[in-house]
């Protein structure tokens, strides 16, 4: 079963915040994870996202869909990266968001991918 | 390459040949050698040169021989190339512990399936480690089927074969007072790969019903190699007999069409005369298991000529006969849909309403999903939406998702 493991914020606050050793230890802090997860044949992506000052959001006003600078105003704090992992289960998913949570110290959301057979 | 004239027809017997040969072949190297995952390594390079060179010079006239012979080589290569000396004087001595006489490439196959379905591999790497030493399936192959890249497949089997390494697991059948438990872990595994080929939600289709395609081979073998065993016979008529409705199960955009409203027609009926033989030939001459009374369902319904002409007193007396035999929420759970065709959709609400409280069904769509239809049928149209609405909530299955969102659409 696949997962997606979800990071929210800014990158730049992340600096700002925590401090340039801190950076550098969670630059180390994610190549581990990145090996381990690799090694154990759980990884199937991963992916680090712009920062959400440089999205685009794309509106549907007036009859037709219109790009407009910046995240949805509404979201607080925009997605920043992801990983997509295929576990046993559940539980070995929130094994690997706590570990970075346990890093991070920052809430990490985690979504079943929609690939369950269904009944038949 | 088309410097043959031979056709894809042939290609495709090399290919199931070579499916045949692969836990052969992979058996005989572990038994004279010892080295399972160093073995696996040499078989899987054996079976990628023969697919290359058969089609263009021609099937050996003992394939299982040449096979053999060029994994064998391979094999050495690279325990050479490995910290050579101990290595040899490793090799050296498992050969000479190895069994005596000629052990038969069956004994060898079924050796393999419980090696690969070894308990202290996860479930992820039982499935792939099966698909390729038992199936014969190439890492691409497999890593394409569960929609991972090669990298991280390739990655899972290799670390599965460390783990077998590691735990020191012989080469050889389980002990006789582990057997049961064993091979019921192997059956798991097989009935998980047929599950995954029902997955439609995402990804190439046709890979998807390969691995249904697969299952069912291999839990052919599996029988093949054990005709005694009732509950492997029960896993593949359950297999053929569910797989038999698969055309009908789906419309060309994917979206599911439930049991009540499939076009019978188009069930294969091959299929369903083969399953129900299986299950005929089986029941009544061995311990009944909970795979032959599923199958046994499977029947009733295949056997039905219409949804309405479905004998669901009977259905009902086998779900009774399962639940005793394996006592459990989801077969509860269908249970409850038997009572409700029996007796009426509040019968059948009664019998879910002793599931409310069971922790193992908190996360499970199908107690609502279940519950959204009875209700409809009690004609109870707003909560049935609810728990329509729920259900598409909790489900892991897109196509399941539309359709209970489409059923809650249509009470709004």
């Amino acid at each position: 079963m696949k997962y997606m493991i979800m990071t929210f914020g800014s990158a730049e606050a992340g600096v700002e915040a925590m401090g340039r050793e801190w950076m550098r230890e969670m630059v180390a802090f994610m190549h581990r994870l990145d090996k381990d997860l690799r090694e154990s044949g759980e990884l199937v992506d991963e992916q680090g996202l712009a920062d959400g000052s440089q999205a685009k959001t794309v509106r549907f006003q007036n009859g037709v869909p219109v790009p407009t600078d910046g995240p949805f105003a509404e979201a607080k704090e925009s997605l920043v990266g992801y990983w997509i992992v295929d576990v046993e289960s559940e539980d070995r998913a929130i094994e690997i968001a706590s570990r970075i949570v346990a890093f991070v110290k920052a809430p990490i959301e985690v979504r079943r991918v929609m690939d369950a057979p269904p009944d038949f | 390459m088309q410097t043959n004239d031979r056709g894809p027809g042939r290609e495709i017997r090399i290919e199931d040949l070579l499916r045949e040969l692969a836990p052969q072949v992979l058996g005989a190297l572990v038994r004279r050698s010892g080295r399972f995952d160093a073995c696996e390594d040499a078989v899987q390079e054996a079976l990628l040169a023969a697919a290359r060179q058969w089609p263009e010079e021609g099937t050996p006239d003992n394939p299982r021989s040449w096979l053999l012979t060029v994994a064998s080589r391979r094999l050495t290569d690279q325990l050479r190339t490995e910290s050579a000396r101990r290595r040899r004087e490793e090799l050296a001595a498992s050969l000479d512990l190895s069994v005596p006489g000629e052990v038969s490439a069956h004994d060898d196959t079924l050796t393999l399936f419980f090696l690969c379905c070894h308990p202290s591999l996860s479930a992820p790497s039982q499935l792939a480690l099966t698909l390729r030493a038992v199936g014969g399936l190439t890492t691409a192959e497999i890593a394409s089927a569960f929609l991972v890249p090669e990298a991280t497949m390739a990655q899972r089997i290799s670390r599965a074969k460390e783990r077998i390494r590691n735990a020191g697991v012989p080469f050889g059948m389980p002990p006789a007072s582990e057997r049961s438990d064993r091979l019921q872990v192997v059956l798991q595994v097989l009935y998980l790969i047929f599950n995954e080929g029902y997955t439609t939600s995402s990804g190439p289709d046709l890979n998807r019903s390969d691995l249904t395609t697969e299952a069912i081979r291999l839990t052919r073998m599996l029988h093949h190699l054990l005709p005694e065993e009732g509950e492997v016979a029960g896993l593949l008529a359950l297999m053929l007999l569910t797989d038999a409705r698969r055309a009908a199960r789906t419309t060309a955009d994917g979206s599911i069409v439930p049991l009540d409203e499939q076009d019978r027609n188009l069930w294969n009926v091959q299929q369903i005369e083969e399953g129900v033989a299986i299950l005929t030939r089986t029941l009544g001459k061995v311990p009944v298991g909970s795979y032959q009374m599923q199958a046994a369902i499977a029947a009733v319904h295949d056997e039905a000529p219409s949804a309405e002409e479905t004998d669901w007193p009977q259905i009902l007396a086998l779900y009774e006969v399962l639940e005793r035999m394996s006592p459990g929420p989801v077969i509860t759970l269908n249970r409850a849909v038997a009572v409700a065709m029996v007796n009426g959709p509040r019968a059948g609400l009664a019998v879910l309403g002793t599931l409310d409280r069971d922790d193992r069904m908190t996360h499970n769509h199908r107690l609502e999903s279940v519950r959204a239809h009875l209700l409809e049928r009690a004609g109870e149209f707003a909560a049935a939406r609810d728990s329509y609405r729920k259900a598409a909530r909790m489900t892991a299955s897109m196509p399941e998702q539309r359709y209970l969102a489409l059923k809650a659409a249509r009470l709004a």
